[in-house]
């Protein structure tokens, strides 16, 4: 037992390997700070993160699969070491090692990605007493995400991680039934897809913690997963690189309340929303990025809650001068019965500029189903204004996914 | 021979034609509870056929043919009628 972190006796499953261990009984490494460790799964990089949490070298962890040429010499030109599978490349401007510090890179959705600074005390945002869970872990290593599963199994005790990798969640659920898994975290995304493909199974993981974030939430997935486990606390999250996770929500609705704008507490983030984007200043925040911080992601207050909608570049649609939210459009045809999951965004259109269209899976998994979308095109034009109803509608018969879980929306 | 189009390019592989396309402004109206008339003369406020509804018919068309219409190449003109739209909507496809 390393006695310095709390929870070292927590267990550590690897899906992939079929490994268990505790975070004590992993592998000690040999890394050369600044390190940038990139690694072919999610288990393969804890030995990294202890030794972090041991002995505070600078480190970064990054999946093979994001490990373009770019990002790498961008890391080796920025004085990381990179070690991988293959061994050991040099950093090309070698340089002092910051203690304590950990990076990030920031999905890359608006561009490439780009590396925040934190250290293990500002990822760790959930301490004290909890109740003992078994956590599933499937983000891709190093994202934001991923760190703040990990961080909880080292920092508090009783919370074990069952990890495994994007690449393999096909084959989560049987997993999770034989691990016993009790909380899991995923985007809506991922609940979607898991929901559609194995719904049945699903309900046999004994879940007591859901967690959703890293896209929109919205509330008709909150009420499927409330509906599969009844007896579960449903959760939304909202978090990122930049801000830390900021937002928690545990009342099994989408969106804040809007009591909680403008509010000071001490220790806890501030939220506010100027130009319809949601502003946040965190305690969680990364490296220069204290005060108020512009998301990019854009909000709409309905019902006295705020609803996160989608990223300000591409949530609004100009439809010949009458704008509606992406986001908006989405959760109305989510909320369809026969829908699992819908992407919607704006088409280059004569007369009007841009009109709305969407990608749509069914529960069904159709793609030629022409009495449904007569049926979700009455849905659409019942609750939304005439330039909101999507005009074109695809089926798709599976939901598009990337390796960080978030679909394209 | 095969005739270029007057921006230079080939002709498209497949084109909708009046007859489909008039089937395609017919599935917009149904869409919207409103039908299509026989009469090709007839007003398009007066059957309710609107920007929106000539916008998704232009996407219909699109999707058909797998490529993007240039409206430009139309010049500006009055659309009142439905033959208004369909004589527009073919001579867009061979510009």
């Amino acid at each position: 037992m390393t006695p310095d972190i709390p929870g070292a006796g927590n267990s550590l499953v690897d899906v992939r390997s079929g490994t268990s261990t505790t975070w004590a009984g992993l592998p000690e490494v040999d890394l050369p700070a600044p390190a940038a460790v990139v690694v072919a799964s999610s288990f393969a990089a804890l030995p990294a993160v202890l030794r972090h949490a041991r002995r505070g070298e600078e480190l970064l962890v990054v999946s093979q699969g994001r490990m373009e040429q770019h990002l790498r010499e961008e890391l080796l030109g920025a004085g990381f070491n990179l070690v991988s599978d293959d061994g050991l490349e040099p950093a090309g401007a070698p340089r002092a090692a910051e203690d304590h510090r950990l990076w990030l890179l920031t999905s890359g959705s608006t561009g490439r990605p780009k590396r925040i600074g934190h250290t293990l005390e500002s990822l760790t945002t959930v301490s004290g007493e909890m109740a003992p869970r078994r956590w599933l872990c499937p983000y891709s290593p190093g994202t934001y995400a991923w760190w703040q599963v990990v961080t909880l199994g080292l920092a508090v005790p009783g919370q074990d991680l069952v990890v495994v990798d994007p690449a393999d969640l096909e084959g989560w659920v049987p997993a999770a039934i034989e691990h016993e898994v009790t909380a899991a975290s995923g985007t809506p995304t991922f609940w979607r897809q898991t929901m559609m493909a194995h719904g049945d199974d699903l309900a046999r993981v004994p879940l007591k913690q859901i967690s959703l974030g890293g896209e929109p939430v919205d509330q008709a997935v909150l009420d499927q997963l409330t509906g599969l486990f009844p007896g579960a606390r449903v959760s939304w999250i909202y978090a990122s690189s930049e801000v830390g996770a900021s937002i928690v929500v545990h009342d099994g609705r989408a969106g804040f309340p809007i009591e909680w704008l403008d509010r000071d507490v001490t220790g806890r983030p501030r939220l506010s929303v100027v130009d319809d984007e949601l502003v946040i200043s965190s305690p969680h925040h990364g490296e220069g990025l204290e005060g108020a911080v512009r998301t990019g992601d854009a909000v709409v207050v309905e019902n006295g809650r705020v609803l996160i909608t989608g990223r300000t570049s591409s949530d609004e649609i100009n439809v010949g001068g009458a704008k509606v939210s992406a986001g908006v459009v989405r959760s109305v045809l989510q909320e369809h019965p026969e829908v699992v999951w819908a992407g919607v965004r704006g088409r280059k259109a004569p007369l009007v500029g841009k009109m709305v269209v969407a990608d749509v899976v069914l529960r069904s998994g159709e793609t030629s189903a022409p009495e449904t979308l007569a049926d979700l095109n009455r849905w659409c034009q019942e609750r939304l204004p005439d330039y909101g109803v999507p005009r074109r509608i695809k089926l798709l018969d599976a939901i598009p996914a990337k390796e960080t879980l978030k679909s394209d929306v | 021979m095969v005739g270029l189009r007057r921006n230079g390019s080939l002709p498209r592989m497949s084109e909708v034609s009046r007859d489909q396309l008039r089937a395609l402004m017919g599935e917009v109206l149904d869409a919207q509870g409103k039908s299509l008339p026989d009469d090709e003369g007839a007003d398009l406020q007066a059957i309710g056929f609107r920007s929106l509804d000539f916008s998704e018919l232009a996407l219909r068309v699109e999707d058909e043919i797998d490529e993007e219409l240039n409206f430009d190449a139309a010049g500006l003109r009055q659309i009142t009628t439905v033959g208004d739209v369909l004589d527009l909507l073919t001579e867009i496809q061979r510009a």
